[in-house]
C-alpha cells in the first residue's frame, strides 16, 4: 500500500485527462474557438504527454521530488521549492474545485440549492487528504475501469446525435482565437504537475515511461473525441453548455423510453471527479510532508487546514465563478506553463546523487 | 501445588479448589487394599462409562501401587497421569474424572466426559440446493473430525489452544502446512494466545481480537457453518479457526468477494454461477442504493424518475403526512423491527407475524394514508436484496441506513460522496497482509476467474494469488 | 497522558458530531430544496404575444392520488401574463403556490402571433435555464398556444400528450410531420444558415370542423362544454432569423422529409388518368449539397422505393397480389415529386429561409467563399433537382 503499482499509475494517467476536462472546459473552448475547440486541446495533450514522459523518467530514479531537489540544492532550498510547488498545486486546485461546486449545484439538484450542498465534499476531501498519497493508488484500480466504462458509455450515447462535420472548416477561429483558447485552457491542463508528488512512490518497471505516456495520450485523444462530439451536438450553442458531459448523452433515443439512464454513467464519473478534484490538494499536502517529515498529527492537521481554506474559497467565490475563472485562466494563466511545462523537464537536470541510505 | 500422596490431604485441597456441590467424590478400596478416590463433576461425566472402564477393573486390581501399572488396568482409551492439583481441578471441570490413590504421588485422569451434542444438520444460514448439507455443530471434536474427513492429508495441522480465563475454551487452528502462509498462522496463534477474555461463548468473540481494525464496519474475518466451505478455504491457503461451543468457524484472511460466493457455485455450471454472483452483486446494490436514490430523487432531483413514474409517485404520496425522507425512514424501521422480531419469535408465532407485517402494517398503513405504496415497494425490494448476500447483512443494513440519511440530507451528491468514503475505506483495509477488496483492488487478473465471474474448474489450476500461498498449484502436479 | 487520551478520542467525537449534523440535516430537510409535493410538474408550455408582453400557459400535471385504477394523466392549464417569460413563470408560482419545474417540459408551443417575431428573443429563457431540457419539442400553432393547450383532446387526457403523439418517431418516418427540438432550432438560428423549421399545429373539432383561431379560452382544461379536439401537424412553419416567414403545405412537408431521408413508411398520391394511385414509400434516401463551380448550384437529390398501396378502381386479383408499380406510374410519381420539391424550393427562396442549410454547407467547405457569398447566396443559387422513384421488385 506504500507504492503505486504500474497498472494503477496507468489507470490514473489514462483517466486524469478526460475526468478533469469535461465540465466547463468544453463550453469555454467552444465559446472562444468555435469548431476549432479541439486544436488547443490537441496542443495541450501533446505538450503534457511530452512532459509526463519526462516526469516518468524522473520516477525511474525512485526518489521523491524533495529528495531530488535536496540532492542538488541542499535541504533548505529543497524545502522552499517543495513548499512553492505545494502552493502552486493549491492554486491549481482552485478552479477544478469551484468548477465542481457549480457542477454539483447545477446537476444534482432541480433548483439551485444552498451553498451547504457542496460542503460535504470537504469532509470527504479532508478524509482523503489525511491518508498517505500512495494509498490512493488502489482506488484507481476501481475508479480507472469505472471512468473508462462511464466515459465510453457517454460517448456512445452521444455519438448518435453528433454532426461531426460541424467542426469544419478547420481554422475558422483564426490564429488569435486558437491562441487565446490555448492560453486560457492552460489552467485545466496541469496533469504533469499532479504526478510530481507521486515521485518516489511509483513502482517503476521497464518501459513505464513510454507506456504511461501512451496511456495519457489515449485519455487525451478521448478528450478530443469528446470535444468534437460535444461541438457536433451543440454547434453554435455549445458555448452556452456548461457541464458538458452531463448534456451530450441525453438526446439518445432510448432515454425517452427509459428515463435518464445516462445518469448512471454521469454519477459514476462524478464519483471519479470527486477523487480527481481532491488530488491536487492531496499532492500539495504530500509535498509539504516530504519536506518536513510525517510528524504524527501533521497530515491530519494539514488536511483539515487546507480543506477549511478551500471551503472558505468556495464560500467567497459563490456566484463569483466567472470572476475566478477569468482571473485564473486569463490573467494569471502563465503560472501554469511555468510549473507544468517548464519545471518537470528541468527536473531531469537535477543531479543523480546516490541517496545516503542507499 | 503438587500431589502429596496423602489421599485425605490431596482430596481436601482439591475440594477447596472445587467447592461446587456438583463435584462428587467416591472412595473405593481394591481387593488388594489399594485405596482410591474418584473425583468428578456430576453433570458432565459419563458415570456409566466411568464405572465400566475405570472403577470395575480397579476394584479387582492386585498389582503394584504405581500410576503406570494401575493405568494399564483402566480400559478407557483416554487416560493420562498428572501431578499438579490445579491442573487436575481444571480437568474435573472439563468433565474428565480424576483418580487419587493413597501413597501415590500421581493422579490419573480419564476421558469419560459426557458430551451432549446435537445431530449434524444443514445450517439454516447457508442452505445449498445442490452439494453437501452437513454443518458444523457446537462440539469441537466432531467439527475437527468433519474437517479431517475431508482433508485426509498429513499436511492438515490442527493445533489446540485454550482461550478464556474462566471458560478455558478449546480453539483449534487448522491449516495445511506448506499451503498456508506461515506468517499468517503464527500471527493468528499469537493473537489468540494474547486474548485475555473471561469467557469465549462463541467464535464471534474472537473476530474482534483477530481483526486489524477492530472497530471496522467491514467484516474482517470470514465465517462459515459448512465444513465443505471451511475445507475449501483451507485448501486455498487460508487458516481456519474452530471454537468449542460454536458452530460458526472462522477463516482468515478474509476477502469481501467470499461473501458473494456460495458453495453451490462450485457444483453448478460456471455460467450459472457467474449469473447468480452477478445477481447477488446487483441485489446488494439495489438493497443499499434504491431507497437512497428514491429519496434523493423525490427531494432533490425529480429528473431521475421517468415522467410517468414521477406522476404515479406524486399521486401516491399526495396525502401522506410525512416528508418523503421521514416516511422512508419509518418504513425502513418497521422492516428492521419485523425482521428482528421474526428471527427471535417462536416459530409458531411466525405465521401470525407475517400476517401482521404484510397485511396490517403494509396494506392498512397504505389505505390509512400513513405511508405510500411506492415506499413500501422500495423497502421491500431493498429488504429482499439484502438477503441475497446473507453474510453481509450486518454491514449492508448499516450502510443502507447511512445512505438513506445522506440522501435525505444532501441528495444524490451525498450518496456519491458516501460511496467515495466507503470505497476509500474498503480499499485501504487489509487483514493479515491481504487487501479485503482483492482481486478488484488491487486488481489480480488471475484471481478474477473466481470472483464475481466464475470460470470453469479447469481454469482454476492455481491457488488465488491474493492469498500468497507458497504452494501455488492446485490442479495437476504440485 | 490526559491530553493524549483526549487526542485519541477526537476522531470518535468527530464521527458523532458528523452523525449529528447529518441527522439534523435529514430531519430539518432544508437545503433550499423543493420536493415533489411542492412542485408543479410542467408537461408543456405555450407562449403567446399579449399586450403586456407575453402570455405563458403552463400545462401542469396533477397527480391522481393513490387510486390508480383509472390510469391516465390529469392536468390543469395555468396562464400568466408578464413582460418576459421569466416574469410569467414567477406569476404562475405566485398564483398556484407550486414551484414550476420545467425539467419534464417536453413541448413548447408558440402561438401564431408570437412566431412572427424573433422567437429566440423569448425562447432564450428556456435555453439559459439549466433546469430545462433543451431536447423538448418545439412547435407553432394556429391561433394561440393558450387555446391549444387548454383544449380537450379526443385522443388523450392532456392536449400536450396528444400533440406529443403527433411528433413520434413513427409519425416522422411517415413524412407527414417534420419535428424539431428547442436545441436543434437554436442551432439553426445561431448557425450560418440562421434558419429553421417547426411543425405547425392545427386544431379541429372531432366532427371535422375547423376551430376558429384565438378563442377566449381560460384556465382549466376540464371544461365539459368544450368539444373534443383533434390535432394535426402536417404543415411546417419555416423561419429565417428567428421569425416565421412561411408555411409549407402537406406536400412540401413530405418533400422536405424525403430530401432529409427521413421517410420509411410514408405514402404518396399519384394521379393516374381518372383515378388516384397511392404508393407506399418503403425506403428513402435524400441529399442536399451545394456545388460552387462558378455560380452556386443546390443539388437536391431524393430517391424513393415504393410499392403499390391502393388505387381508386377495382383491379383483378393478380394485380392486387402484385406489389410492383408500373413504369408509367413511377414516371408520374417522379413528376409529382419533382413538382413538390420545386414548389418547396420556391417557397423557401421567396421567404428567404435557408431551409436546406446551404449557407452552412458553404461555410463548412470554404471560409473564403462563405465570406464572399453569404449575403446573396440564396438569391443566386439555382436548384438542380434529381428525383428517382423505384419500384419494389
Amino acid at each position: 500500500m506504500n507504492k503505486i503499482s504500474q497498472r494503477q499509475l496507468f489507470f490514473l494517467l489514462g483517466c486524469v485527462a478526460p475526468v478533469g476536462k469535461l465540465v466547463i472546459l468544453p463550453a469555454r473552448l467552444a465559446a472562444n474557438a468555435g469548431g476549432d475547440l479541439w486544436i488547443p486541446a490537441l496542443f495541450h495533450v501533446l505538450v503534457q504527454s511530452a512532459v509526463i514522459f519526462c516526469v516518468l523518467l524522473l520516477a525511474k530514479r525512485g526518489k521523491s521530488f524533495y529528495e531530488l531537489l535536496a540532492d542538488t540544492f541542499g535541504q533548505i532550498i529543497a524545502k522552499i521549492l517543495s513548499v512553492l510547488f505545494a502552493l502552486f498545486l493549491l492554486y491549481a486546485a482552485l478552479l477544478p474545485l469551484l468548477e465542481q461546486q457549480i457542477f454539483v449545484r447545477g446537476v444534482f439538484y432541480d433548483t439551485l440549492p444552498s451553498l451547504a450542498a457542496f460542503s460535504p465534499f470537504f469532509l470527504f476531501s479532508a478524509y482523503l487528504c489525511a491518508k498517505p498519497l500512495a494509498s490512493f493508488g488502489r482506488v484507481w484500480d476501481i475508479l480507472g475501469p469505472m471512468a473508462i466504462v462511464s466515459f465510453a458509455g457517454i460517448l456512445v450515447f452521444s455519438a448518435t446525435n453528433a454532426d461531426y462535420l460541424a467542426v469544419l472548416p478547420v481554422g475558422s477561429a483564426g490564429l488569435k482565437g486558437i491562441a487565446g483558447s490555448t492560453a486560457l485552457s492552460f489552467s485545466w491542463f496541469f496533469d504533469s504537475a499532479l504526478l510530481i508528488p507521486l515521485l518516489g512512490k511509483i513502482e517503476y518497471k521497464r518501459g513505464a515511461a513510454w507506456k504511461g505516456t501512451l496511456c495519457y495520450l489515449a485519455g487525451g485523444f478521448a478528450v478530443l473525441l469528446f470535444l468534437v462530439t460535444f461541438f457536433g451536438i451543440f454547434e453554435g450553442t455549445a458555448g452556452n453548455q456548461l457541464f458538458a458531459f452531463t448534456k451530450t448523452s441525453k438526446y439518445y433515443s432510448a432515454i425517452t423510453a427509459l428515463g435518464r439512464i445516462d445518469y448512471v454513467f454521469i454519477f459514476a464519473l462524478a464519483l471519479v471527479m470527486a477523487f480527481y478534484s481532491a488530488l491536487p490538494l492531496q499532492g500539495s499536502i504530500d509535498c509539504v510532508l516530504q519536506a518536513f517529515g510525517k510528524k504524527r498529527y501533521l497530515p491530519t492537521l494539514l488536511s483539515i487546514g487546507v480543506n477549511l481554506l478551500f471551503f472558505g474559497f468556495t464560500v467567497f467565490f459563490d456566484f463569483r465563478f466567472n470572476l475566478a475563472m477569468e482571473f485564473i485562466s486569463q490573467k494569471l494563466f502563465w503560472i501554469f506553463p511555468v510549473f507544468t511545462v517548464l519545471l518537470p523537464p528541468l527536473c531531469l537536470l537535477l543531479r543523480r546523487k546516490r541517496h545516503e541510505s542507499a | 501445588m503438587k500431589i502429596t500422596g496423602k489421599l485425605d490431604r490431596d482430596l481436601g485441597t482439591l475440594k477447596q479448589l472445587l467447592p461446587a456441590e456438583d463435584i462428587l467424590t467416591f472412595d473405593f478400596v481394591s481387593v488388594k487394599g489399594l485405596a482410591f478416590t474418584v473425583l468428578f463433576a456430576d453433570p458432565i461425566t459419563d458415570k456409566e462409562l466411568l464405572g465400566e472402564q475405570v472403577i470395575r477393573p480397579l476394584l479387582h486390581y492386585d498389582g503394584k501401587p504405581t500410576a503406570e501399572e494401575v493405568g494399564r488396568k483402566i480400559t478407557s482409551p483416554e487416560k493420562r497421569t498428572e501431578t499438579d492439583l490445579a491442573k487436575l481441578s481444571e480437568e474435573v471441570l472439563a468433565g474428565n474424572p480424576v483418580l487419587l490413590f493413597e501413597d501415590m504421588d500421581e493422579a490419573i485422569i480419564v476421558g469419560t466426559k459426557k458430551v451432549f451434542v446435537r445431530a449434524i444438520a444443514e445450517p439454516s444460514t447457508d442452505v445449498a440446493v445442490k452439494g453437501p448439507r452437513e454443518g458444523f455443530i457446537e462440539d469441537i471434536k466432531i467439527n475437527t473430525s468433519l474437517v479431517r474427513r475431508r482433508l485426509k492429508t498429513p499436511e492438515l495441522k490442527i493445533e489446540f489452544l485454550n482461550v478464556g480465563r474462566r471458560s478455558q475454551t478449546y480453539v483449534a487452528v487448522c491449516y495445511l502446512e506448506g499451503t498456508s502462509v506461515k506468517q499468517t498462522v503464527e500471527e493468528i496463534k499469537t493473537k489468540l494466545e494474547e486474548i485475555d477474555l473471561d469467557i469465549v461463548p462463541d467464535s464471534s468473540y474472537l473476530t474482534h481480537f483477530l481483526a486489524s481494525r477492530p472497530y471496522s464496519l467491514l467484516k474482517q474475518i470470514g465465517t462459515t457453518e459448512k465444513p465443505d466451505i471451511f475445507c475449501a478455504k483451507i485448501a486455498e491457503g487460508r487458516v481456519g479457526i474452530l471454537v468449542d461451543g460454536s458452530p460458526i468457524a472462522l477463516t482468515a484472511p478474509y476477502l469481501l468477494v467470499e461473501d458473494f460466493q456460495s458453495s453451490e457455485d462450485y457444483f453448478v455450471p460456471p455460467y450459472r454461477a457467474t449469473f447468480t454472483r452477478l445477481l447477488r452483486l446487483l441485489a446488494l446494490f439495489v438493497a443499499i442504493y434504491l431507497p437512497a436514490f428514491y429519496i434523493a430523487a423525490q427531494l432533490f432531483k425529480l429528473q431521475l424518475f421517468p415522467v410517468k413514474l414521477l406522476l404515479t409517485i406524486a399521486g401516491s404520496i399526495r396525502d401522506i403526512p410525512f416528508s418523503p425522507s421521514l416516511e422512508m425512514l419509518l418504513v425502513l424501521f418497521v422492516l428492521e423491527i419485523l425482521n428482528e422480531a421474526s428471527i427471535r419469535m417462536p416459530k409458531y408465532v411466525g405465521m401470525a407475524l407475517s400476517v401482521v407485517g404484510a397485511l396490517v402494517l403494509g396494506e392498512t398503513a397504505v389505505s390509512a394514508g400513513f405511508v405510500s405504496t411506492p415506499a413500501i415497494i422500495i423497502i421491500a425490494f431493498s429488504g429482499i436484496g439484502l438477503y441475497a448476500v446473507p453474510n453481509l447483512i450486518e454491514v449492508t443494513s448499516v450502510v443502507r441506513l447511512a445512505m438513506l440519511l445522506v440522501a435525505g440530507s444532501v441528495g444524490t451528491y451525498g450518496i456519491i460522496l458516501l460511496t467515495g468514503f466507503i470505497l476509500l475505506y474498503v480499499v485501504t483495509t487489509e487483514n493479515f497482509g491481504t487487501p479485503v477488496l482483492a482481486p478488484f483492488s488491487p486488481i489480480v487478473g488471475r484471481d478474477l476467474r473466481d470472483s464475481i465471474v466464475k470460470y470453469n474448474l479447469g481454469s482454476l489450476e492455481l491457488r488465488p494469488r491474493t492469498l500468497k500461498s507458497p504452494n501455488k498449484r492446485r490442479l495437476g502436479n504440485e | 497522558m490526559k491530553a493524549r487520551n483526549l487526542i485519541k478520542t477526537i476522531p470518535m467525537k468527530l464521527y458523532v458530531l458528523l452523525a449529528a449534523v447529518i441527522l439534523f440535516a435529514f430531519f430539518s430537510n432544508d437545503f433550499g430544496l423543493v420536493d415533489i409535493q411542492k412542485t408543479a410538474v410542467i408537461l408543456a408550455a405555450g407562449v403567446d404575444r399579449s399586450e403586456e408582453g407575453f402570455t405563458l400557459t403552463a400545462q401542469i400535471a396533477v397527480p391522481k392520488g393513490s387510486d390508480r385504477s383509472q390510469g391516465g394523466t390529469s392536468s390543469v392549464e395555468i396562464d400568466a401574463e408578464g413582460k418576459t417569460i421569466s416574469d410569467c413563470v414567477s406569476l404562475i408560482f405566485s398564483k398556484t403556490g407550486w414551484v414550476p419545474k420545467l425539467v419534464f417540459c417536453d413541448l413548447i408551443v408558440i402561438g401564431e402571433n408570437a412566431a412572427k417575431e424573433d422567437v429566440i428573443s423569448y425562447l432564450n429563457y428556456f435555453l439559459r435555464s439549466e433546469y430545462m431540457p433543451d431536447s423538448c419539442k418545439l412547435a407553432v400553432c394556429e391561433g394561440t398556444a393558450k387555446e391549444l393547450l387548454s383544449s380537450t383532446s379526443a385522443i388523450d387526457d392532456a392536449s400536450s400528450l396528444a400533440i406529443d403523439k403527433l411528433f413520434s418517431d413513427a409519425a416522422e418516418k411517415s413524412g407527414n410531420v417534420m419535428t424539431n427540438t428547442l436545441k436543434d432550432f437554436a442551432i439553426g438560428y445561431y448557425g450560418a444558415s440562421k434558419s429553421g423549421y417547426l411543425p405547425y399545429i392545427r386544431m379541429t373539432d372531432q366532427d371535422g370542423s375547423q376551430d376558429p383561431a384565438g378563442g377566449t379560452g381560460g384556465t382549466g382544461g376540464t371544461g365539459a362544454q368544450q368539444s373534443e379536439k383533434i390535432y394535426s401537424a402536417e404543415e411546417t412553419a419555416i423561419f429565417s432569423e428567428g421569425r416565421m416567414v412561411g408555411l409549407l403545405p402537406r406536400e412540401q412537408t413530405l418533400a422536405f422529409s424525403l430530401l432529409k431521408g427521413n421517410v420509411e413508411a410514408g405514402t404518396l398520391n399519384v394521379p393516374d388518368r381518372d383515378e388516384t394511385v397511392t404508393l407506399s414509400v418503403l425506403k428513402n434516401e435524400g441529399g442536399i449539397d451545394l456545388e460552387m463551380k462558378g455560380a452556386p448550384i443546390a443539388k437536391l437529390d431524393l430517391s424513393v422505393m415504393v410499392r403499390l398501396c391502393c388505387r381508386g378502381t377495382t383491379a383483378p386479383m393478380q394485380d392486387i397480389s402484385s406489389d410492383g408499380v408500373p413504369d408509367a406510374i413511377l414516371e408520374r410519381a417522379k413528376t409529382v415529386l419533382d413538382g413538390y420539391v420545386r414548389d418547396l424550393w420556391q417557397i423557401c427562396k421567396e421567404s428567404g429561409c435557408d431551409l436546406f442549410d446551404l449557407r452552412r454547407a458553404l461555410y463548412r467547405s470554404s471560409l473564403k467563399k462563405y465570406a464572399e457569398w453569404k449575403d446573396y447566396l440564396l438569391a443566386s443559387v439555382t436548384p438542380e433537382i434529381k428525383t428517382e422513384v423505384k419500384s419494389m421488385k
